[in-house]
């Protein structure tokens, strides 16, 4: 591992302001909050769909997304729904998704955390077919290289997909043409159901780095603040023409791959120790209730702002009309104008 | 008062197993809290609470393996009046938590599909009548032709019924002697196209002798101030001679008959969007009216006829006129050849020639032939019109709006039924009541029963 | 233009040298080819191209030659072989307001980015509604012996997948117009080039770099009354030499050329059975799911009533395109089996 680079693990000065620090912590409870009760309301049969739990994970999410400009791009998955909050995304408009609403980001064409918002916060629509985000990602790369506008795209994926052809080709490309690029996998420990042994057979991902010439690091994915000082090196370093790094951000996923899965197969003892030890949530608000950035009424005020935040989005969501069946086939072509237009209305809110 | 259902926990589940209470009747539960454990295919998970309140009652025994959306147990959350939830997905539903009572009539939200296909339990489509020449040929009029020889192409059927051509009189030069296209053009009256034959429609100009007095201005009421003086167009000077021509040289009598639409109704509502996607025009009643027309007119083919002199002259073909307002005024644009289409042959050739009219791309003989003429001022909310006979017609339909009406129906009941008066001005120098109203009967017979479904292609 | 004089095109499949324009201002199809890229890259610099061995090579089959002096590394693109990743990168680039040539060595090679291609281009703008400017081009179709993994007509792959324009000429002036319009396009499009008539057909071409061929139109090619031919690609060459053969027989044959496969201009295709009501439907892709078996279904549907015969077509069998010179001939159809299918078909 000799290009790997060792960042500063999260030091007792402050690394942020604390307005950011609070924000972060913002965002992890947000996302814990809106997972749960995701959770609930498919259990109870009221969301449609799929679902896709990041719980557990949030440390990597808004660790890597807290080190980009809202100008750079983001690359993620099904799972990081949360990278997505932190970008930027408008819960509102998120749940409204999730619903299959004409308010959603791509109004109704995609579900559940398929989302994304390009022409808004610059992130990618999620794609199943993963790692298939990661060779868009070279390309929008080029364009920041090309332009010399110093943006960065940066791109997520879970250690499942680093066993694609995909994965290899788009990362030895940028090393190739030292392309401004962060890959980030989430490594959750499991491909579904596949654990890591099945999947790679050196130690790490982190070390793969070296064989495509770039600098790769390994990092706990549950301390939010270890996960931004890798990814604000990454990017530092491609902004400034530095070329591409590769962040292995390791955490555990606590749920199933999706909302019917019970993940019998995830060892309890490890289920265990991630959730009572290595709760990026928990852990993050009790160093900064150490730290002083916060005190516990900012810890209540926080927690009842993320859970006003999710019902309201959830009443927008279902008052939002679902897309009127008509407007089905449009949007195909660009030349139709159903994408620089407002769509139709009238879709109602029953679902038939 | 909440109702909890068996959840559908993936897209595939059917069914689901209660496998614990984990509360009773009469526990107090909390939002969120657990309330049972279930197996399904896919998943053994804890079912969390949609309301907080008291269980009143459990509806399934520990065990009990039952159908996705069964009722298991009810909840008192105070709301009064029953409700429940968990059957599919949240299609609507107030936010749960501290923002109220929770749980709403769930409505599946499934994915947008096609349109559910109507069925109408009409009986099968009557076949229409064949025309003389339409029929399979007798074997003695025509030399041997080996197996195949039956066989007629549809461009050969259309043709021949088109031109009058009798094919038992034609000898065939395709494979196994089968008549062809060119054999029906060849063939004695088949290359000379009926249309130019046919007499005119607007706009034209008739010959002198035919020319109404002109319209004399009132004397006593010049144009005086604030009002404005335009020169008629030549479009709406054609339409006004054509108009009185027909008042003054036909025999005019005017008969009506009611007509239940409900089931095209339910068609149309159920299959105009695929409709549209799939042939790309509006699927409209105008061309199902005029599909039953063309039957009527080919059992009482004098209704197609004119009058040329003494002469009564019955074509075997109905080239229907269809009265379509543009700005210049009024035109009839002629579908030929209407009774070889079906009905969304018949749609898109009203498309065609509507669009065209208006956009003054029609072609001389595209306004000329009709030997029957339909106008449908319906779409403008006229309940009943008289029109005036579009001569050398011997009649003119008239569809008119479709509303519902309450009428009564079988067993003396009275309903509410989407209902369209349907009339024909006609030409009694030629049709007599008897089959004026026979005529309609006819027509109205096929609105009522004809199931369109096939014929629409759906 | 470029005007390098090229000793052989690459790869050795059928190549005679590549050169500019003759004397009369005739042009090859590649040279027509070469022209439409290289107008289109001096007009808008948000154009520009990537692939393998396109810059310092020239192309494998030298369409390129000359830009990456004229042009430049950044719009120039040479790049590893990596086609998910070549594709992946014109999408990128594409959102990001590039607009993207990707050139495939062969078309054959667009399997080896069909994921790319059929799971991202195609389907962005109906879920997500980013206009992605991505043209993909490449050399397709045989005949050259060039055998199984070089002469594939990929069209049907990914007309099915919807979202993708595809374009097949068969002229040196269509080939132009039509890249030309591609180009400035804002949806994908999907270029295939056939390479048996790289260096084989020349013609008069405009010299007009506005002189666009809009996509999704068809264009009858030669006039006629008995039968219609639809095809496209290479097979309007057969078709033609075809139908003159016919004629000295009494067959008068009509040709049209769909020129864009997918969106099919069926209103040509129609206008053309109505005269004719006679139609047979002659393609290079598989016979089964082809690109034709969706003309014979549109003629079936919408000129029922001016059919005077059954629709018959004439494809190769849905196998790999073999090597030996027999056995290619046997697999694609040829002027003898045209002309056949025709008297077949006036006779029935």
């Amino acid at each position: 591992m000799a290009t790997t680079f060792e960042p500063d693990a999260a030091a007792n000065e402050r690394p942020l302001p604390d307005e950011r620090l609070r924000e972060m912590l913002y965002l992890l409870k947000l996302s814990r909050y809106v997972d749960e009760r995701l959770e609930a309301l498919y259990r109870q049969g009221r969301l449609p769909g799929a679902l896709y739990s990041g719980r557990g994970q949030e440390g990597t999410h808004v660790g890597v997304t807290f080190a980009l400009e809202p100008a750079d791009s983001l690359f993620p998955t099904h799972r990081d729904l949360t990278a997505q909050l932190a970008k930027g995304l408008d819960l509102n408009r998120v749940l409204a998704q999730f619903w299959g609403r004409i308010d959603g980001y791509l109004r109704g064409r995609d579900g559940n955390s398929h989302i994304g918002d390009w022409d808004g916060n610059r992130t990618f629509a999620v794609m199943s077919h993963l790692p298939i985000a990661y060779p868009v990602a070279v390309g929008a790369a080029w364009a920041y290289q090309r332009a010399g506008d110093g943006r960065v795209a940066l791109a997520i994926c879970g250690d499942g997909a680093t066993s694609n052809g995909r994965w290899h080709e788009a990362i030895n490309t940028s090393a190739i043409m030292r392309l401004p690029v962060v890959w980030v996998v989430n490594n959750n420990q499991f491909a579904y159901s596949t654990p890591n042994e099945k999947e790679f057979a050196v130690p790490t991902i982190a070390e793969r780095a070296s064989a495509y010439g770039i600098p790769g690091v390994r990092v706990d994915g549950t301390e939010v603040l270890e996960v931004y000082a890798a990814a604000s090196d990454a990017v530092d370093r491609a902004r400034t023409g530095g070329g591409p790094s590769l962040i292995e951000a390791v955490s555990l996923r606590w749920r199933g791959h999706a909302g019917h899965d019970p993940a019998k197969y995830v060892p309890r003892e490890l289920l265990e120790h991630y959730m009572l030890s290595k709760d990026p949530v928990k852990n993050f608000e009790a160093y900064l209730l150490a730290l002083g950035v916060v005190d516990d009424a900012v810890v209540a005020e926080l927690q009842e702002r993320a859970e006003r935040a999710f019902e309201a989005a959830h009443a927008f969501a279902l008052a939002s009309p679902f897309p009127e069946r008509g407007d089905v086939s449009k949007g195909v072509w660009v030349e139709d104008g159903y994408w620089r237009s407002q769509p139709g209305r009238d879709g109602g809110t029953e679902g038939s | 008062m909440t109702s909890i259902q068996m959840p559908q926990l993936g897209e595939t589940i059917v069914e689901g197993t209660i496998l614990k209470w984990l509360k009773h009747e009469g526990d107090a539960v909390a939002t969120d809290e657990a309330l049972f454990e279930i197996s399904t295919d896919k998943v053994d998970t804890e079912v969390p609470s949609p309301v907080a309140g008291t269980v009143t009652k459990l509806l399934v025994a520990e065990g009990a393996t039952v159908p996705v959306g069964t009722a298991v147990m009810e909840i008192d959350d105070g709301s009064g009046s029953g409700s429940q939830t968990g059957v599919g997905s949240g299609g609507s539903g107030a936010a749960g938590g501290s923002t109220g009572p929770a749980a709403t009539t769930a409505t599946a939200a499934a994915p947008v599909g096609p349109p559910p296909t109507a069925t109408t339990g009409a009986p099968p489509v009557e076949p229409t009548l064949p025309s003389a020449s339409d029929g399979p040929v007798s074997a003695a009029a025509v030399p041997d032709r080996g197996a195949r020889s039956q066989i007629l192409s549809p461009i050969v059927r259309r043709l021949a019924k088109e031109r009058g051509v009798d094919l038992a009189t034609v000898v065939g030069t395709g494979d196994g002697g089968r008549i062809t296209k060119s054999d029906v053009l060849a063939a004695p009256g088949g290359g000379t196209a009926p249309a130019a034959s046919l007499g005119v429609v607007v706009p034209t100009t008739p010959a002198p002798a035919q020319v109404a007095p002109p319209v004399q201005a009132p004397p006593s009421m010049p144009a005086g101030t604030g009002e404005d003086v335009q020169p008629m167009s030549h479009i709406r000077s054609a339409i006004a001679t054509h108009m009185l021509a027909s008042m003054t040289q036909t025999a005019r009598a005017w008969t009506m008959v009611e007509v239940n639409v409900e089931h095209l109704v339910r068609l149309r509502t159920a299959a105009k969007d695929g409709f549209q996607q799939t042939y790309g025009v509006k699927l409209t009643y105008l061309p199902m009216v005029i599909r039953t027309t063309v039957d009527a007119l080919r059992e009482f083919p004098l209704v197609n006829s004119r009058l040329i002199g003494d002469d009564i002259v019955t074509p075997r073909f109905v080239n229907m006129g269809v009265a379509v307002s543009y700005d210049a005024g009024l035109i009839v644009p002629v579908i030929k050849g209407v009774d070889a289409m079906n009905t969304v042959g018949i749609a898109r050739a009203i498309a065609d020639l509507a669009a065209r009219a208006r956009a003054h791309q029609l072609q001389p003989d595209e306004v000329q032939g009709a030997t029957f003429t339909i106008t449908n001022p319906g779409p403008y909310g006229s309940l009943v019109s008289v029109p005036i006979i579009n001569q050398p017609n011997a009649g003119i339909l008239s569809l008119d709006a479709i509303q519902k009406r309450p009428v009564v129906v079988e067993e003396d009941a009275i309903a509410v039924r989407h209902m369209v008066y349907i009339s024909m001005s006609w030409d009694h120098r030629l049709i007599d009541g008897e089959l004026a109203t026979r005529f309609l009967a006819r027509v109205k017979h096929n609105l009522q029963t004809w199931d369109f479904a096939e014929d629409l292609g759906l | 233009m470029a005007t390098q004089q090229v000793e052989a095109a690459a790869a050795g499949h059928g190549a005679e040298p590549r050169g500019k324009r003759s004397d009369d201002g005739q042009a090859t199809y590649l040279v027509a080819i070469a022209e439409a890229l290289w107008e289109e890259m001096e007009r808008d610099e948000r154009v520009f191209m990537l692939g393998e061995d396109i810059g310092v090579y020239g192309g494998a089959f030298k369409v390129t030659e000359g830009f990456l002096d004229r042009f430049g590394h950044a719009r120039v693109l040479d790049t590893p072989i990596a086609e998910e990743t070549i594709v992946g990168m014109a999408v990128g680039s594409a959102m990001e307001g590039l607009r993207p040539i990707a050139e495939f060595q062969y078309a054959d090679f667009m399997s080896s980015g069909f994921d790319e291609i059929t799971t991202v281009l195609a389907r962005y703008h109906y879920r997500a509604g980013v206009p992605l400017p991505v043209v993909l081009r490449g050399p397709s179709g045989g005949g050259v012996r060039a055998s199984n993994f070089h002469s594939v007509n990929p069209e049907p792959w990914f007309a099915y997948t919807g979202g993708i324009k595809i374009m097949c000429p068969a002229f040196p002036s269509d080939a132009k117009g039509l890249l030309k319009s591609a180009i400035r396009d804002d949806n994908p499009s999907l270029f295939l080039e056939h390479k048996a008539l790289y260096r084989r057909i020349k013609e008069h071409v405009s010299e007009d770099p506005e002189l666009l061929v809009p996509i999704g139109s068809a264009d009858v090619k030669r006039a006629g009354d008995d039968v219609t031919i639809v095809t496209y690609g290479a097979m309007v060459h057969k078709a033609l030499e075809a139908a003159e053969s016919l004629a000295g027989r009494g067959v008068s044959v009509e040709v049209v050329d769909l020129r864009t496969v997918y969106p099919i201009d069926e209103e040509t295709v129609l206008r053309s059975i109505e005269k004719t009501s006679r139609a047979l439907v002659l393609y290079e892709s598989f016979r089964f799911l082809g690109i034709g078996s969706e003309v014979a279904s549109v003629i079936a549907e919408r000129a029922f009533e001016h059919l005077d015969a059954p629709v018959m077509r004439l494809a190769p069998p849905n196998h790999p395109v073999p090597f030996s010179p027999p056995l290619e001939d046997a697999f694609l159809p040829q002027v003898a089996d045209i002309e056949a299918a025709v008297d077949r078909l006036s006779a029935w």
